[in-house]
């Protein structure tokens, strides 16, 4: 029997019946292993990549020294590991030049990840450096050699120890993680620190360890370690290291995943729906079959054989799609990743064809195991009653089937959930409404011309049928459109956080009398520059007259801490009000504004009165307000905010923000020779990063979207076809009895515009509803309204389904109504 | 019509006999195709028997009743009722394979060479003429060897000169293989070819 499966398959597939069910299918496998295997490589690559940002797999930082001990479990491990020390010092060259640097200190494993730079004079070639600088050794940042007037050889001294300058220091992977400290860099060798004789127990330094290893013995090594940290200790891994990156990728993810998930929704339903027609049509076959001897038992094998046989070549070829689909996307934008991709191994596959079968056992079967049931009479009189009825049993199947493809794959309730809401809500909705407004439309219809009144007549017959159809037009056109709104407000969001020509560079130090001049010198240049901002070192030390501890540890949130005061008469761009009023422009009373989460942690709400202590005078002021800003927004960023009469009498330096094009760097050499005494602290690899990232994982999201949007065509045409049969029967009626082709192509067009204009309807109100419910719970973005999307749904459902409609059924005017009618 | 039933066939009474020819003759409605869907096992009667040889259809399930059309029954339908997926070859091959028989494709080539088609065994059924296809179909239904061969209105898609051929070769066919014939037709002509004829009007037999 499996000769005559797999020749009905072959001679189904040639007859067009399979055409959907195959690629509806195809595309299933395809969506799923390609995004899982994309998923994962990506994953794979970016870990690697947010690695780098730490220079390991996994850091702990601490600003007191770490225990020797951890460093002695790991090389038992035998996971790899090394030190690093941050300080701030001052460097001398000769006698009458100094300058405040940031030292680090590094071990000779450092870095464990990425790749540390340096060249062989300053502003020179960049070279890969295997290691750092040697014992006794110290590279130097390029703008330090002219500040300090040395050169390649010369000797400079940090506190009690003197060292030979080597190379220029040009990057390390994880500058962007030590970002707090201010100045030049010095790198010179970890066990030369003693030596020096600077760093002392309370000194403003910041200790790392780090590891790393393969990730299964780097997951032992880490349950072994967390255990062990004590106050102050911190363990860094891949999303602490970037946060910027680990949110932007998180949130890729999650619409990668919810992409797959509604990918498999919807071959879902155009499996079902081909399913039940390929089994509407066979149904005389099998009355054929059965009269020459078939048991049902038989029929089951057959098909069910048919089914397997279909579900290996779907999946055989769907595999190939998804491997093609990751392929496709690494080949284009392979270059611009700074990480080979990993292996995806053959899981994402496996996933594929777990999903084939599901598909298959829950949506293809139940509509052709009722086959077995058709009656031979069929043979006899074709008008015997078809077994189609779908059951109570084969919905709560499909919807059970969807709810856990869903879930396997995404692993989120909540994800699932909402879109299943979404779902719920077109269904119920869609049914009441497409009843109701059908039935009013053949009262309108009755008094219209002859075209809308045979269209709306058509409309109204079918009710019940026209209803499951306008639901299933418009689960199709919300999940796309879900799927449209959410992949627009994410890379929107993207964009609008780092723009081109987002500053790449910040100048702090800048004293009062420079202020005019620093400004004139950036205009000259033409140098596009944020505002610049006075800034005031100041101390917090009560709130409401209670006194807060004093402490300087970092990892104690409520403390008595040092930071950067500014003033404004105005909100600064990029921030917002979240409690409280703004002050009116020149107001002399004594306000602050604070940043939201730092008044969380150190417990400040509006209206406290706050007590600082700037240099050695107190200052008090109440807070007027609190704000909230983009951390990620790379403009300068106060937390503390003061009218401008306030901190007018206190001593302040001024910093702002740049952007300055790759070419335009030699510009910071001559700006450094005019303002030696301004520190420029270089943010623009680490922009271009994840700017780059950004870009890649929104070229996938665009991939994928593709990929979803032929999957809901699939149900559109399977859709259509599901009531063509029916259609092109009644139009070859009608066109043996005389009616010209507009009339019936015109009927058509305005029978099926009208469902589509409905599911439009259904699916904007739904995809609203479930993009809001993504966005808040899932995505962790804000909702916002897109009244686009109205026209974008209803226009796309009436022109899609209208235009599908009147394709699907042309043959009906361009063949002889006596043929038509024989063949259905 | 609540409480109403509907009677389609009342108080028949029909013996025939192995190896006979009967015609089942009657205007449209009377219940002939009725009469022959229960005949020939493909529907269940409400009331009353059938009893083909030694087996009372009316003690078996469907899939009972499948085996027993697969192993004793032949049947020709006006739509001829092949299965467009299947070559000529295939579909006559079918009855063969659904029994498991071992030389399925001989025995089909054997048959479709003695109704002439020898030459088109590889068409489809729709590269094949109304003509054509009919063959395949009385082909098919003595492939299998049956003791008793159903036919509803053989003729019925055909035109007059190929309808007479293909009678021609059902009952040369019927008289080789000693099959019994059951055949439904409003035509007399075809009726008078056969040895008895039962006349039905309104669901009863009129005349046998």
């Amino acid at each position: 029997m499996s000769v005559t499966a797999s020749k009905m398959l072959a001679r189904d597939w040639r007859g067009g019946e399979l055409g959907v069910l195959l690629l509806a299918l195809v595309l299933a496998v395809g969506v799923v292993s390609g995004i899982s295997a994309f998923a994962t490589r990506l994953q794979h690559a970016l870990t690697q990549e947010s690695h780098r940002f730490l220079a390991a797999d996994l850091v702990v930082r601490s600003s007191r020294e770490l225990p020797q001990a951890w460093l002695q479990r790991a090389q038992q491990l035998g996971v790899s590991h090394g030190l690093t020390l941050v300080f701030p010092s001052m460097v001398y060259a000769g006698d009458d030049s100094m300058q405040l640097v940031s030292v680090k200190a590094v071990s000779a494993a450092y870095p464990l990840r990425g790749e540390l730079t340096y060249s062989e004079q300053p502003f020179g070639a960049v070279l890969p450096a295997a290691a750092g600088p040697g014992r006794g050794q110290v590279w130097l940042e390029s703008r330090l050699f002219p500040l300090l007037g040395v050169a390649i050889g010369d000797r400079v001294a940090i506190g009690e120890a003197e060292f030979t300058v080597t190379a220029a220091a040009r990057s390390e992977p994880d500058q962007a993680a030590s970002f707090g400290g201010y100045g030049p860099r010095v790198l010179m060798h970890y066990d030369d620190i003693p030596a020096t004789g600077v760093v002392q127990p309370g000194s403003r330094v910041e200790y790392r360890q780090l590891y790393a290893a393969p990730p299964a013995l780097l997951q032992s090594f880490r349950q072994w370690l967390q255990p062990q940290l004590g106050d102050g200790q911190r363990l860094l891994d891949v999303n602490e290291g970037q946060p910027g990156i680990g949110s932007a990728l998180r949130r890729a993810e999650r619409f990668l995943l919810l992409a797959g998930s509604l990918g498999v929704v919807l071959a879902g339903v155009a499996i079902a729906l081909a399913a039940r027609r390929f089994s509407e049509r066979h149904n005389d076959y099998v009355a054929i079959m059965k009269s020459l001897g078939a048991t049902s038992a038989r029929v089951n094998r057959l098909y069910g054989g048919s089914l397997l046989l279909l579900g290996a070549v779907a999946t055989a070829i769907g595999c190939l799609l998804g491997w093609a689909i990751q392929a496709v996307f690494f080949a284009l934008f392979g270059d611009q990743l700074p990480v080979q991709p990993g292996p995806s191994g053959p899981r994402p596959y496996a996933i594929g064809a777990a999903t084939a079968l599901t598909c298959l056992l829950c949506f293809a079967w139940p509509p052709l195991r009722r086959l077995a049931l058709a009656s031979p009479l069929r043979v006899l009189r074709r008008d015997t009653p078809l077994e189609n009825r779908r059951t109570l049993g084969d919905y709560a199947l499909g919807l059970v089937a969807v709810a856990l493809l869903m879930w396997a794959y995404s692993r989120d309730w909540q994800l699932t959930l909402a879109v299943l809401a979404g779902l719920a809500i077109t269904v119920v909705l869609g049914l009441a409404l497409a009843l109701t407004l059908l039935r009013g439309g053949r009262l309108v219809g009755m008094r219209a011309g002859s075209i809308w009144r045979l269209a709306l007549a058509g409309l109204q017959r079918r009710g019940t049928s026209n209803a499951m159809q306008v639901v299933i037009f418009a689960m199709a056109i919300m999940l796309l459109l879900v799927l449209v709104l959410v992949r627009t407000s994410l890379i929107d969001e993207w964009q609008t956080q780092l723009p081109p020509g987002t500053p790449n560079h910040f100048m702090i130090n800048i004293g009062p009398e420079d202020v005019q001049r620093v400004d004139q010198f950036l205009r000259a240049q033409d140098v596009a520059s944020e505002a610049l901002y006075p800034m005031i070192r100041g101390r917090i030390m009560a709130v409401n007259g209670e006194e807060l501890p004093a402490s300087d540890d970092p990892e104690d949130s409520r403390r008595q801490r040092e930071s950067n005061f500014t003033w404004s008469d105005t909100l600064p761009a990029g921030n917002r009000l979240f409690a409280g009023q703004w002050w009116s422009p020149q107001t002399d009373q004594a306000v602050v504004s604070v940043e939201r989460e730092f008044a969380e942690r150190l417990g400040i709400a509006v209206g406290d009165t706050v007590h600082f202590l700037v240099g050695s005078q107190p200052l008090q002021a109440r807070v007027a307000n609190l704000r909230e800003l983009d951390w990620q927004s790379m403009r300068p960023n106060f937390f503390l905010i003061f009218p401008p009469r306030l901190l007018a009498d206190y001593p302040a330096t001024f910093m702002t923000s740049f952007y300055l094009a790759p070419g335009d760097k030699p510009f910071l050499n001559r700006f450094i020779r005019t303002f030696p005494t301004v520190t420029v602290i270089e943010m623009d690899v680490v922009v271009e990063q994840i700017r780059s990232i950004v870009q890649q994982v929104s070229a996938a999201i665009e991939l994928v979207l593709a990929v979803i949007l032929a999957a809901g065509s699939l149900v559109l045409v399977a859709g259509v076809q599901a009531s063509v049969d029916a259609r092109m029967h009644e139009s070859a009626i009608l066109r043996a009895l005389g009616a010209r082709r507009g009339l019936v192509l015109g009927g058509l067009f305005i029978e099926f515009a009208t469902l589509g204009l409905f599911a439009g309807l259904l699916a904007t109100v739904a995809a609203e509803l479930s993009v809001y419910m993504l966005q808040e719970w899932v995505m962790d973005m804000r909702y916002t309204p897109s009244p686009w999307v109205w026209p974008l749904g209803i226009g796309a459902g009436m022109v899609l389904i209208g235009g599908l409609g009147v394709f699907s059924c042309r043959k009906v005017v361009s063949s002889p109504p006596v043929a038509l009618l024989r063949e259905l | 019509m609540a409480g109403t039933e509907l009677e389609i066939l009342k108080g028949i009474t029909l013996e025939i006999k192995s190896g006979e020819s009967v015609a089942i003759v009657g205007a449209s409605g009377s219940g002939k195709s009725t009469l022959l869907g229960l005949l020939a096992g493909l529907d269940e009667a409400s009331g009353g028997r059938v009893v083909i040889g030694d087996t009372d259809l009316g003690e078996l399930d469907e899939d009972g009743r499948a085996l027993f059309r697969g192993r004793h029954v032949g049947f020709v339908f006006q739509s001829f009722q092949l299965l467009p997926a299947l070559t000529a070859l295939e579909n006559v091959m079918l009855p063969l394979e659904l029994q498991r028989q071992a030389r399925a494709g001989a025995q089909a080539e054997a048959f479709l060479q003695r109704v002439g088609l020898g030459p088109r065994m590889s068409h489809y059924p729709r590269q094949l003429s109304g003509g054509e296809q009919q063959r395949v179909a009385i082909a098919r239904a003595f492939a299998a060897h049956p003791s008793i061969l159903f036919a509803d209105e053989p003729t019925g898609n055909l035109d007059t000169g190929t309808g007479g051929h293909i009678i021609d070769l059902l009952f040369e066919l019927n008289r080789e293989e000693g099959t019994t014939l059951v055949l439904v037709t409003h035509d007399a002509q075809l009726a008078d070819r056969c040895e008895r004829r039962i006349c039905l009007e309104a669901g009863a037999v009129v005349e046998a």
